[in-house]
């Protein structure tokens, strides 16, 4: 092939992207990942083993929400565990801006002092909280939240309960803004956090 | 002694095949993750590698610390991560099963005690073939203590 024609073809493949880049628009969203759509989340009060905590308290903050259970075998305290270790990559002054809540989706079992021994026994800051079956359903539903009760008869109790294991992110205004999959590494943990810092 | 002899004896003359999996089996990095206050129950964690030329199944686990010891495993179904007893942990011959969280596990159930962290557990393997292999895990803290790190990339 000459020159020439390689010029030529290099010249229209040029007009074809820049033509392209002009008038071809379609709707993509900013990141190449596919878009969720966020259930829209929204505030909520609970108890503590110090009284009520309502989302809305940590306004001006990320809020970190797991939802799970104390008699959880593996599961919470893979996630948990990871979480805190991302939360303990955090400086000082990015810490004091994150705050974390674990919600006991089995209120049955979990009382309020039991769930701030178990959530502090991961790291300091996260405050464990339930409410009545109906209130911790209603919560659950809003954001986007699966758990179901299985009978397993070695189980303390009798029964484990299966639950989405996602982190969700909260921002400062107190809309969901993300989610951190189950075990994600601290590393990727706190760079998820950073992000949502760092927003203007 | 004795038994070493036997068993060379037998790897020399017989290629391995009156070897017992529990000799064909190393097992590496074991632990157990201390539980959190009050739970029911933990985890342990290990690699296991099949150095032999069978193919080779953990059938069952025991240890002193928790009424009930299963082989568990996890299953991610959309988003809800679920964890069900396994009837056996397979380790191809040559090959190695790793045991870690969020994975396949032995699951200490109802624990008799509080656990104190750097206590060891043995946890006893027992193999298809009826033999078995104790590991010492040691308990450790699931994460670092929360303390300022200097995180440089």
């Amino acid at each position: 092939m000459s020159e020439r024609v390689l010029m030529v073809i290099a010249g229209l493949l040029a007009t074809l992207v820049i033509g392209l880049a002009i008038f071809w628009q379609p709707a993509m969203p900013e990141r190449p990942l596919p878009k969720t759509v966020l259930p829209v989340a929204g505030d909520f009060t609970l108890q503590s083993a110090v009284g009520p905590v309502s989302l809305k308290d940590y306004q001006g903050k990320v809020v970190l929400i797991y939802f799970g259970y104390t008699y959880c075998p593996d599961v919470c305290p893979t996630s948990l565990a990871a979480t805190a270790q991302g939360l303990a990559l955090l400086t000082p002054e990015e810490l004091g801006k994150v705050a974390m809540i674990f919600i006991s989706v089995d209120p049955e079992r979990d009382t309020p002092a039991r769930l701030k021994d178990y959530a502090e026994f991961f790291h300091p800051g996260i405050v464990g909280v339930t409410g009545t079956p109906d209130k911790v359903a209603e919560v659950a539903k809003r954001y986007g939240v699966f758990y179901a009760r299985q009978k397993v008869d070695t189980a303390g109790g009798g029964y484990v309960v299966d639950h989405s294991s996602d982190t969700y992110v909260v921002s400062p205004d107190g809309k969901l803004i993300g989610k951190i999959a189950h075990a994600t590494a601290p590393d990727r943990v706190a760079a998820e956090i950073r992000k949502h810092l760092n927003q203007p | 002694m004795k038994q070493l002899s036997l068993l060379a004896a037998g790897l020399m003359f017989s290629a391995g095949v009156l070897a017992a999996a529990a000799d064909q089996i190393s097992v590496q990095e074991p632990y157990v993750r201390l539980a959190p206050p009050n739970a029911p129950a933990t985890g342990a964690f290990m690699v296991i590698k099949n150095n032999g030329d069978k193919d080779v199944k953990v059938v069952k686990a025991d240890n002193p610390a928790s009424k009930v010891t299963e082989l568990h495993t996890h299953l991610n179904e959309g988003g809800v991560m679920k964890m069900r007893p396994v009837p056996a942990i397979e380790i191809k011959a040559k090959g190695e099963a790793v045991l870690k969280p969020g994975g396949l596990h032995v699951m200490m159930i109802d624990l008799k005690a509080a656990m104190k962290e750097g206590d060891v557990v043995p946890i006893t393997l027992t193999f298809d073939d009826g033999s078995s292999k104790q590991v010492d895990a040691k308990i450790v803290r699931p994460m670092p203590a929360a303390m300022p790190m200097e995180h440089k990339k």
